[in-house]
C-alpha cells in the first residue's frame, strides 16, 4: 500500500458519485423505493456544484492560511532578535540597494530605447577608411550622392556640430548649436512643439535665414511664448528667424540649443569632398535589413570611387545602429559593474546565511521538537525561508532608498560620465529588478539554513541537549566564509588592477606639462568678427591684454586642445606629387598657434625655432613637427628645411621639431594620427579663417587659481568687446582626468570592493566568534592542561587564518582567470599586466591581514577564559 | 450539547445543515433536535472517526451520524471540503482500494502527525465546552 502524503486526490466527481451511490443503497436496504433512495441521498448529500468549489477552494485557503501564519512566526522570531535583524537587513539593504542602483543606470542608460519614433530602424552611415580600418565622418557632397542614390533608408539626414554666439534677445551668450539638413526632424521621426521644420529650399546657401530653437532656448529667451515663432534671435550679427521650437528633452549626440540649415555652412568647407565634418542618420526601410543597406552602401560608394577617385579611393560605407553609438563603450563597463555589484550582494547573502545558520544550530533543539511532533520537513523548511523572506522584502525596500541616494549622489558626483543619464530613474522595471533580487537573496540566505536546520537528526539532537549538528552547521559556515573571503578577494584585485592603471596614467609622461594650465574659448565680437584681418588683430590683442594680468605666465591661441578629444587631422605627402588617393594617405593633427604655444604647454622645442608674430599670410609658409614624425618621415636627417604638403593648403617648410604629445589620452589609445604638425596661427588664410573661428582656444598658464585668474581675465576680454563671451573653462587637468574612462569603474569598483571587506570581515568575526563559543569547553581543558592564553589566541586565530588563506587562493585563482578574460576584451587596463603581482601581493595581504583582525576579539574573548567556568559550562 | 449553541455560534457554511423549503414542511421532532457544528469540529470528528482505522468517505459519514446518535447530521457532502482540508493539512492521507463489495473507494487514513492534532484538538475541545458550560450553567457546576 502506497499511502500518499499530501497530494491532491483526484477524481472528485467519481468520489461524489460514489458516495451517493452508497446512499442510495443504503436507503433502498432501509425499504425505500429506488427512485426516492436516490432522491435522498441527493438531497442529504447537499449542493454538489458548491461543494466541489469548496473542495478546490481549501487548496488555496489552507495553503495561505499556512503562509501568513508562516509570516506571523517569521515576524515573532524576528522581533525577539532585533540585533540580528536589523543586521540582517542593513547587509541585505546594502546588497540589494547597489544591485538596483547600477541596474536602474544600465537600464537607463543602456536599455530604455532612444527617444524618437521607431529607434531600432534608426542608423548612422558613416564613412570606412580602409586604410586606417576606422569610420570616419563624411563629406557634404559624400551625403547628397547617398541621399540620392541609397533606396536602402526611408529618409536620409546629415548634422554637424556648430556652434555661434547669441548676442539679442539678451545678453551675449555661447551656445551649442547643430546644423541639419532638411528633413532631420522627420527622419529622427519627432514632431515639433511649435511651428515647423526646414524645407529643402532654406537648407542651400543663401537660404533664407531661419533657426529652429530648443525647449531650454524658448523658455530662457522667449519666455516660453506661443509667439516666440517668427521672432529674430540674433546669432554673430546674423539675424535669423525662428520657425520651430523642439520638445522638451530632444537631442542627438549633442545638447543644441539650436538647429540651422546644413546648406547654408561656409560653401568652401562644404563643397569639398576632402572634408570629412559631416555625420548622416538613416531611418532604414521597413524590410531592409543593416546588412543589405550595407552592401548597397558599398556600391554606391565604389560608384563615388570611380567617379573621384583622388577624394573617395578607399573609403567604404559603415552602417551603425545609432544606439550602438549614442552608449558607446559605457555598456561594457556597466556590465562589468553589475557584475561587481553581483559579487558584492552574494557576500551579504553568505552573511545572512551565516547568522540564520547560527540561529538554526540554536534552535536545533525547538525543530527536533517539532520533527517529533510530527511537523513535516516542509514545513519548517517553509518557516525558514518565510524568516528569510521578510528580510529579503525589508532589505529590498531599504535597498530602494540606498539605491535611490547611491545613483543620485553618483550622477551628481560624476557629471558628463555616462551618456543618457537623464534617463535613469526608479521606474517599473528598476522595482521589478529589485523585487527579483530580494526574492533570490531570499532563496540563496535561506534555503541552505533551512534545508540544514530541517535534516538534523531530531534524536541526535534532542541527545545533544540542542547542539545536535552544530559541527555540520559549523562546516558550512567555514566554507562560506572561504567563499567570502574569495569573492572579496576578486573585487579587491579589480579595484586594485584600475587603481594601479590611473595611477600609472597620472604618472605617464605625457609630452607637456598638464598642470596649471587652463583653456576657454571667446566668442569674438560680431562688430570685430566681419573680416579675417579684424579677426587676427582682435586674438592678438586680447592675448597681449591677457599677458599684462599679474599671475599669467605665458597666453596663446590654438585651434586644437591636447586631451580634448577633439580631431582635426589633415592627409600629408612629401615632395611634389600629391598621392592619388587623399583617404590613403597619412595623416597628421594639425595644431594653428601662436608664437607663445609651446611656452604655455611646456612642449620642449627639440630643434630649429618656433613661430613669431612674422609668420603670417604674407610670410613664407613654414611648420614645426613632432619628434614622431620627424623619427618616421626623416630618419637620419635633419627636417629643418624639408617640405611637406598639405591638402588644401599647400607646401610648408619645417622650421622646427617639437617634443611629441599624447593627444587622444593618457593611455594613448585612439585616435588615427600618430603625427602632430603646428604651423602658425596667423598663417591661416582668409578663406579658412572663418571655418577654423569655432575651434580658437585660449590657453594660459598660471600658477593662481583657476576661478581667481578668470576674473580679470573676463574683465579684460569683455573690455575689449561687451558682447564676447567666454565659454569652455577648463584645465588641462581636468581634460586629462575626464579622458580617463577608468575613473568611474576605478571609483565604483573601489566601493564595492570596501563594502565587501567590511562584509566579509564582519562575516569572518561572526564565524570565528561562533567557533569559539562552541570551543569553550575543549578551551577549558586546554587550559587547564596548560595551555598559556598566547596559546589559545593562536589557536582561535590560526583557525580565521587558514579559512582566509583558502579564500584567498580560491579567489586568486578566480581573479586571474577572470581579469585575463575582461582584458582579452576591453581597454580599461594600461600599463599593468592582467596578473600583476603587486596588485594580487598587496589585495591578498590586507585582505588576510583584515580577517586575521577579524578574528582578534573572539581570540581575546578566548584567552580570557577562566578554565573552571569552561569546564562548567553548558 | 443542545440547541442554545447556535444561538452563541453562527454557523459557517462549510458546515450547515440543509435548510430547504422542502425539508421545512415535514420537518420531523428528531431532525429539529439535530444541530450544526462549529467550525472544525467536523474535521475533529473526522479525526477521531479515523482513529479506528481507515475508511471511506461514505463510511466516516456513516459513522459520525451513528456515534452521535443521530443528533449531528452532516450535510454529507461537506464531508470532501473537510477531508481534503486534513490532507493538506498533513493530518490524514489517501489511497485508492476496493471496498467490501468490490467497488472502487478512496480510504481515508490518519497519519501520526494527525494522531498527535487529534489529541490537541480534543484537550482543546474539553476546555472549551468545560469553560462554556460553567458560564451558562453554574449551579450544575456547584452541584458537582
Amino acid at each position: 500500500m502506497i499511502w500518499r502524503r499530501k497530494r491532491m486526490p483526484g477524481a472528485l466527481d467519481l468520489d461524489i458519485e460514489e458516495h451517493i451511490q452508497r446512499e442510495t443503497a443504503d436507503n433502498i436496504d432501509r425499504g425505500m423505493p429506488a427512485e426516492e433512495a436516490r432522491y435522498a441521498a441527493l438531497r442529504k448529500f447537499g449542493n454538489i456544484s458548491q461543494i466541489k468549489e469548496e473542495t478546490r477552494n481549501v487548496w488555496v485557503s489552507v495553503w495561505l492560511e499556512q503562509a501568513i501564519q508562516d509570516l506571523r512566526y517569521a515576524a515573532g522570531m524576528l522581533r525577539r532578535n532585533p540585533g540580528f535583524c536589523v543586521a540582517a537587513v542593513l547587509t541585505l539593504a546594502l546588497g540589494i540597494g547597489m544591485n538596483t542602483a547600477i541596474f536602474s543606470v544600465f537600464d537607463g542608460v543602456v536599455l530604455a530605447p532612444l527617444p524618437y519614433n521607431q529607434p531600432d530602424r534608426l542608423v548612422l552611415v558613416l564613412l570606412y577608411n580602409q586604410t586606417l580600418k576606422s569610420a570616419t565622418y563624411l563629406s557634404y557632397s559624400d551625403f547628397l550622392d547617398w541621399q540620392r542614390e541609397a533606396h536602402s533608408f526611408e529618409r536620409m539626414a546629415a548634422f554637424q556640430q556648430w556652434d555661434h554666439d547669441l548676442t539679442s534677445p539678451g545678453t551675449a551668450e555661447h551656445l551649442s548649436g547643430e546644423q541639419v539638413s532638411w528633413g532631420f526632424f522627420s527622419t529622427l521621426g519627432v514632431k515639433l512643439a511649435l511651428g515647423r521644420e526646414f524645407t529643402a529650399q532654406e537648407d542651400v546657401h543663401g537660404g533664407a535665414p531661419v533657426v529652429i530653437i530648443s525647449d531650454t532656448l524658448w523658455r530662457n529667451r522667449f519666455g516660453q511664448s506661443p509667439k516666440a515663432v517668427g521672432k529674430i534671435a540674433t546669432l554673430d550679427g546674423v539675424d535669423y528667424t525662428i520657425i520651430g521650437v523642439l520638445p522638451p528633452g530632444f537631442r542627438l549626440l549633442t545638447d543644441a540649443d539650436f538647429y540651422l540649415p546644413l546648406g547654408q555652412a561656409d560653401p568652401l568647407a562644404l563643397g569639398d569632398r576632402a572634408t570629412h565634418d559631416i555625420a548622416s542618420i538613416g531611418r532604414l526601410r521597413a524590410e531592409v535589413g543593416i546588412g543589405q543597406a550595407q552592401a548597397e552602401m558599398n556600391a554606391v560608394q565604389e560608384n563615388l570611387d570611380r567617379l573621384y577617385p583622388r577624394e573617395e579611393r578607399g573609403l567604404g560605407a559603415e552602417i551603425l545602429p545609432l544606439k550602438h553609438e549614442i552608449v558607446g563603450t559605457v555598456r561594457g563597463t556597466l556590465l562589468l559593474l553589475l557584475g561587481a555589484v553581483a559579487v558584492l550582494l552574494l557576500i551579504a547573502c553568505a552573511n545572512v546565511a551565516n547568522l540564520l545558520l547560527a540561529r538554526a544550530a540554536a534552535r536545533s533543539r525547538e525543530f527536533a521538537v517539532r520533527a517529533a511532533l510530527g511537523a513535516s520537513r516542509m514545513r519548517i523548511v517553509r518557516q525558514s525561508i518565510a524568516e528569510s523572506a521578510l528580510l529579503s522584502v525589508a532589505g529590498g525596500i531599504l535597498g530602494l532608498a540606498v539605491a535611490r541616494w547611491g545613483v543620485s549622489g553618483l550622477l551628481a558626483a560624476l557629471p558628463g560620465t555616462l551618456p543618457r543619464s537623464e534617463n535613469v530613474e526608479l521606474n517599473t522595471s528598476v522595482l521589478l529588478f529589485a523585487f527579483g533580487v530580494s526574492i533570490c537573496v531570499a532563496m540563496l540566505s535561506g534555503l541552505l539554513p533551512a534545508l540544514k536546520s530541517s535534516s538534523l537528526d531530531p534524536q541526535a539532537a534532542l541527545k545533544q541537549g540542542g547542539r545536535g549538528g552544530t559541527s555540520a552547521v559549523h562546516r558550512i559556515q567555514r566554507s562560506f566564509v572561504v567563499a567570502q573571503v574569495a569573492l572579496t578577494l576578486v573585487l579587491l584585485a579589480g579595484a586594485g588592477l584600475l587603481f594601479r592603471t590611473v595611477r600609472h596614467l597620472w604618472s605617464v609622461n605625457p609630452g607637456f606639462d598638464t598642470h596649471h594650465v587652463i583653456t576657454f574659448k571667446i566668442g569674438l565680437s560680431p562688430s570685430v568678427a566681419k573680416t579675417p584681418a579684424r579677426m587676427r588683430i582682435a586674438y592678438q590683442q586680447l592675448m597681449e591684454h591677457i599677458r599684462e594680468i599679474p599671475g599669467v605666465q605665458a597666453a596663446e591661441v590654438t585651434t586644437l586642445v591636447p586631451l580634448s578629444g577633439e580631431d582635426d587631422s589633415l592627409p600629408f605627402w612629401l615632395g611634389p606629387q600629391a598621392p592619388p588617393s587623399m583617404a590613403e594617405a597619412p595623416r597628421a593633427l594639425s595644431y594653428s598657434v601662436g608664437p607663445d604655444y609651446l611656452r604655455v604647454m611646456g612642449i620642449p622645442l627639440l630643434r630649429g625655432r618656433f613661430f613669431t608674430l612674422h609668420d603670417t599670410t604674407h610670410s613664407a609658409p613654414v611648420v614645426v613637427i613632432d619628434s614622431q614624425m620627424a623619427r618616421a618621415y626623416f630618419p637620419g636627417k635633419d627636417p629643418v628645411g624639408q617640405k611637406i604638403s598639405f591638402i588644401h593648403v599647400g607646401q610648408f617648410r619645417v622650421i622646427g621639431v617639437a617634443g611629441h604629445v599624447r593627444h587622444w589620452g593618457l593611455d594613448n589609445r585612439g585616435g588615427l594620427s600618430p603625427y602632430q604638425v603646428y604651423s602658425s596661427f596667423y598663417e591661416i588664410s582668409d578663406q579658412w579663417l572663418p571655418v577654423m573661428y569655432p575651434s580658437v582656444t585660449a590657453t594660459i598658464r598660471t600658477e593662481l587659481d583657476p576661478a581667481a585668474i578668470m576674473r580679470p581675465i573676463k574683465a579684460a576680454v569683455f573690455k575689449a568687446g561687451a558682447d564676447q563671451p567666454i565659454y569652455s573653462v577648463r584645465t588641462i587637468q581636468q581634460l586629462a582626468s575626464h579622458s580617463m574612462h577608468q575613473r568611474l569603474p576605478m571609483i565604483l569598483m573601489g566601493m564595492f570592493a570596501g563594502m565587501a571587506l567590511v562584509l566579509a570581515c564582519i562575516g569572518t568575526y561572526g564565524v570565528i566568534s561562533y567557533s569559539v563559543e562552541q570551543r569553550v569547553q575543549e578551551i577549558g581543558i586546554r587550559m587547564a592542561l596548560g595551555a598559556e592564553k598566547a596559546d589559545v589566541s593562536r589557536l582561535v586565530i590560526a583557525e580565521g587564518l587558514r579559512l582566509a588563506l583558502a579564500g584567498v587562493v580560491i579567489g586568486g585563482a578566480a581573479a586571474l582567470m577572470l581579469a585575463r578574460f575582461l582584458l582579452s576584451f576591453s581597454t580599461l587596463l594600461y600599463g599593468v599586466g592582467a596578473s600583476d603581482p603587486t596588485t594580487f601581493a598587496s589585495v591578498s595581504l590586507v585582505l588576510t591581514g583584515v580577517a586575521a583582525g577579524a578574528c582578534y576579539i573572539p581570540a581575546r574573548r578566548a584567552a580570557r577564559l577562566d578554565p573552571m567556568a569552561a569546564l562548567r559550562h553548558e | 450539547m443542545n440547541s442554545e449553541f447556535r444561538a452563541a455560534w453562527p454557523s459557517t457554511h462549510l458546515d450547515d445543515l440543509p435548510k430547504r423549503a422542502y425539508d421545512s414542511h415535514r420537518m420531523s421532532t428528531k431532525e429539529r433536535d439535530r444541530i450544526e457544528l462549529l467550525q472544525g469540529t467536523l474535521d475533529l470528528l473526522v479525526l477521531q472517526t479515523l482513529l479506528f482505522g481507515p475508511l471511506h468517505g461514505h463510511a466516516i459519514a456513516k459513522t459520525i451520524e451513528r456515534n452521535s446518535e443521530e443528533v449531528l447530521q452532516v450535510e454529507q457532502g461537506s464531508l470532501y471540503p473537510a477531508l481534503h482540508r486534513l490532507i493538506k493539512r498533513g493530518w490524514i492521507t489517501f489511497e485508492e482500494g476496493t471496498s467490501e463489495n468490490n467497488r472502487r473507494a478512496k480510504y481515508y487514513r490518519l497519519t501520526a502527525q494527525g494522531k498527535k492534532q487529534l489529541t490537541i484538538e480534543t484537550t482543546k475541545w474539553d476546555k472549551l465546552t468545560r469553560a462554556v458550560s460553567r458560564i451558562l450553567r453554574p449551579a450544575a457546576q456547584e452541584a458537582e
